[in-house]
């Protein structure tokens, strides 16, 4: 069954369209990385998901109800812009997120401690956060988002703001969840965090969904290539099957002698480091690594991204 | 209403914490009782002023130093009297219900000093009978064994002589110029080998008594009046010395002229204190009992109390509202809670919280204004009595609360429309400008409303939906129609539920707004269209 499902959905600013004929479907347990690069439509997209706001035209389901209030206690989130009310102790606003989402207040409250202490905020607990820093409130405020242990969390960029060490915390928590069976969907902007804990991956740009799937399936999205480099003439390369194109490499890395040699998918690079040998060509180097997740996105998004309105 | 009721919960128990919660309840009976004891303070703290009296006549002197002698004592009896009262056998006596039924309305609140005033014979008996000494002797096996010494008050003014060098004979004008160093505070003359400060001069000049204007005569010209009593002072604001001299050497004059005109002064005194008996009477109060008492004069006038409390809280807590609204705007705590609560939960949720505040801020406020005028037994205490009274009998405690409950709402879901448009304190002070104009309207009629409660001002301002809760709560004493009560109410309870009917769509709209607060016209197609 799908935890959640968009079908065209739409959302119109005016004129704007901040989200545009959108669909998707999340299955239970996955971890779902939501990319796209500033002004997407990514937090539009996962307030509609939450009942925040109205999508202008289409459907959505979480747990099959057309709310997501209707699933509130099934349901925890961790909005983009991160705060907390300044007066409360900590134990007590994670308790209080937790009891809106309809558990009691007792549980809330034990429930609350609990987590504070395994995540390493135990000797904060009994603290204002407004003694905390920025980092350790936006862990305070992941906590308060899954203190109801809901089955369906969605984190909007809940990476930002933490350093790396607190980063590799927050990847601990999606983790726990993941292997307890709860869904997760975020968004970021980090490729390296989507790479690693993503089961899936959906990319979106000015509203519309570009690429949804696995991420090696991401990753095939763009040919695979080397990199070589060698004073010798190369062009004996060029008959192989499994290359597609040669070219000077361009960019920032360009040098003379440098090359990019694009491959066909199910080629193997070693035919082409075995025909470098048979034809003579000494290598000073062979660079053949996978393509990663940011070069996808730079990839998909690249042109379009950089002129993308800022709203 | 579950996560509505969690809402008012934390809403509630976060605002009790903050110090602007203590802070106001504090304030509030540290008022009345800085009120009640200032008096008392200023007394104590007063100086006793001196002045110079030159009689160059000496015809006047006399009668002035025997009525200021004479103010003095009677400062001594009113003193005596309170002293008395406070420590006599039975404690301190508040006086019953009944009593206050019979108690004749005095504009004043003081009823002893009236009472001592107003009985001449009084006076006169106390000073025949010995004064002060005999006084305390008599009462002395009446009252508690551990009551002090009586203390009897400091005097209020004190004749002192003339600075060195200046002598009684020399020309007022000379005079006046000679002293006006020492009544600027730039020189102290010594008195009892005290320096002391010079609050006033009087300077009689030899021919006074020609001076006399009699009826008929040309009236005093301008600039003529230095040839009577000259009375210099720095000080413009404190006229009592003036007021005294002048009465008692008018009544001296007066005297004179009765004896020239061959007229028995005994019998015009006796006859100057003839009276006869004049009540003020209520046709509103039952057969035969409708003498106008202290407690109808309290009646009257409590609602206005009643309305400046009324005003505050809302007010208090009205801005709490909006500023908590705008601190979770700012801080957007209010995606978090959107995903939890509809916003019409949250905006339930946060008015019944915050009206639980001001209610407890009220509660708090009267029980600490009756343990004060309870503590602080004498006249006061009546006041209390009477008010607890007023608060049970005549249902102002009930209307105050649905009052309150009502204007509270009104107030509070205009605030909280503002509250979710605006993302800072600023935007949102910018916007509660017409608010504020609307507001100042009930504190400035709050005290004429009471003298014609059903006059055409207060009829219309009832009408008002705005002005409603105070006018109508000023008003309360005195009866207003049927037709008014009902009505205005109607049309309050209407209006609020418009009102938040509105700032519900605007809280919606508005709530995850970030950027300019909309301008008027976009409001309205907001309004429209969401």
């Amino acid at each position: 069954m799908h935890v959640l499902e968009l079908e065209r959905v739409t959302k119109l600013y005016g004129e704007f369209r901040a989200v545009d004929e959108l669909s998707f479907t999340v299955r239970e347990g996955s971890i779902t990385g939501f990319l796209g690069p500033n002004g997407a439509g990514k937090t539009t997209t996962l307030r509609m998901i939450l009942g925040i706001l109205k999508p202008t035209t289409g459907k959505i389901a979480v747990f099959g109800q057309p709310s997501a209030l209707d699933v509130r206690s099934r349901v925890g989130y961790l909005p983009e812009e991160k705060g907390l009310y300044k007066k409360m102790k900590c134990v007590e606003i994670v308790a209080y997120f937790a009891a809106l989402k309809g558990v009691d207040r007792r549980t809330a409250k034990s429930r609350a401690l609990e987590l504070l202490e395994r995540y390493g905020l135990k000797d904060f607990a009994q603290k204002r956060t407004e003694a905390l820093s920025k980092g350790m409130g936006q862990k305070v405020q992941v906590l308060a988002s899954i203190a109801h242990d809901p089955e369906l969390v969605i984190l909007d960029e809940p990476f930002s703001g933490l350093d790396p060490v607190n980063q590799q915390v927050l990847e601990e928590i999606v983790r726990d969840l993941a292997a307890r069976g709860r869904t997760v969907l975020f968004s970021t902007h980090v490729m390296q965090h989507a790479e690693r804990m993503c089961d899936r991956i959906l990319l979106i740009a000015r509203g519309k969904k570009l690429f949804d799937g696995t991420v090696p399936e991401a990753l095939r999205t763009i040919p695979r290539r080397l990199v070589i480099e060698s004073a010798d003439d190369i062009a004996p390369l060029r008959a192989l099957p499994g290359v597609l194109a040669l070219s000077p490499l361009a960019g920032d890395a360009h040098k003379p002698g440098t090359w990019e040699v694009r491959l066909r998918e199910s080629s193997d690079p070693q035919e082409v480091l075995a025909s470098c040998f048979e034809h003579g060509i000494r290598l000073r180097r062979f660079d053949h690594s996978d393509p990663s997740l940011h070069e996808v996105f730079v990839n998909l998004v690249g042109p379009e991204a950089r002129e993308a309105s800022y709203r | 209403m579950r996560y509505a009721f969690l809402v008012a919960w934390r809403e509630y128990a976060e605002n009790v914490k903050t110090k602007g919660f203590w802070i106001g309840i504090f304030i509030f009976p540290l008022m009345i009782w800085l009120m009640l004891s200032a008096e008392r303070w200023i007394e104590k703290t007063r100086s006793v002023r001196s002045f110079v009296l030159v009689d160059q006549s000496n015809e006047l002197g006399e009668a002035i130093d025997a009525a200021l002698e004479r103010l003095y004592q009677r400062e001594v009896l009113e003193a005596f009297g309170k002293w008395v009262q406070k420590n006599s056998a039975q404690g301190p006596k508040l006086p019953t219900a009944e009593e206050l039924e019979q108690m004749p309305a005095l504009g004043s609140n003081d009823v002893v000093t009236k009472w001592a005033a107003g009985n001449p014979e009084l006076l006169d008996e106390f000073l025949r009978n010995g004064g002060l000494e005999a006084a305390v002797a008599q009462v002395r096996p009446l009252l508690r064994a551990e009551a002090g010494e009586f203390v009897a008050p400091r005097r209020s003014f004190q004749r002192v002589a003339l600075p060195e060098g200046l002598t009684a004979t020399q020309e007022p004008a000379q005079l006046a110029e000679a002293l006006k160093p020492y009544l600027r505070h730039e020189r102290e003359l010594v008195h009892d080998a005290e320096p002391v400060e010079l609050f006033a001069a009087v300077l009689v000049p030899a021919d006074i008594l020609e001076r006399v204007v009699r009826p008929g005569a040309m009236p005093v010209l301008p600039g003529k009046e230095r040839q009577g009593i000259q009375y210099w002072s720095a000080n413009l604001a404190d006229t009592e010395l003036q007021e005294e001299i002048e009465v008692a050497v008018n009544e001296e004059v007066r005297r004179r002229e009765y004896e020239a005109q061959g007229v028995d002064t005994d019998t015009v005194q006796a006859v100057q204190r003839t009276h006869v008996p004049f009540v003020a009477l209520d046709p509103k109060k039952e057969a035969g009992q409708e003498t106008v008492s202290m407690a109808d004069k309290i009646r009257q006038w409590a609602p206005v109390g009643f309305v400046y409390l009324l005003w505050i809280a809302i007010f208090t807590i009205s801005q709490m509202l909006l500023n908590n609204t705008i601190e979770e705007k700012s801080n957007r705590i209010i995606e978090v809670l959107l995903s939890s609560v509809t916003p019409g939960e949250l905006m339930m949720g946060k008015l019944g919280g915050i009206a639980a505040v001001g209610l407890t801020m009220i509660a708090a406020w009267l029980l600490s204004l009756f343990t004060i005028l309870q503590i602080k037994a004498g006249q006061e205490a009546q006041l209390a009595t009477e008010l607890l009274e007023v608060l049970q009998g005549r249902g102002l405690l009930a209307s105050f609360i649905v009052y309150f409950v009502l204007g509270y709402l009104l107030y509070a879901g205009a605030f909280l429309a503002i509250g979710s448009l605006c993302n800072t304190l600023k935007e949102a002070q910018n916007m509660m400008g017409p608010i504020m104009i609307i507001m100042i309207v009930p504190l400035m009629t709050m005290a004429f409303i009471p003298k014609e409660p059903n006059g055409t001002l207060a009829t219309i301002l009832s009408w008002i939906p705005f002005y409603t809760p105070f006018v109508m709560m000023n008003r309360a004493a005195a009866d207003p129609p049927m037709f008014d009560r009902i009505g205005t109410l109607i049309l309050l309870v209407a209006t609020t539920a418009l009102v938040l009917w509105l700032s519900g769509r605007i809280f919606r709209l508005g709530i995850l707004r970030t950027g300019q607060p909309p301008k008027f016209m976009e409001l309205v197609r907001w309004l429209r269209s969401g």
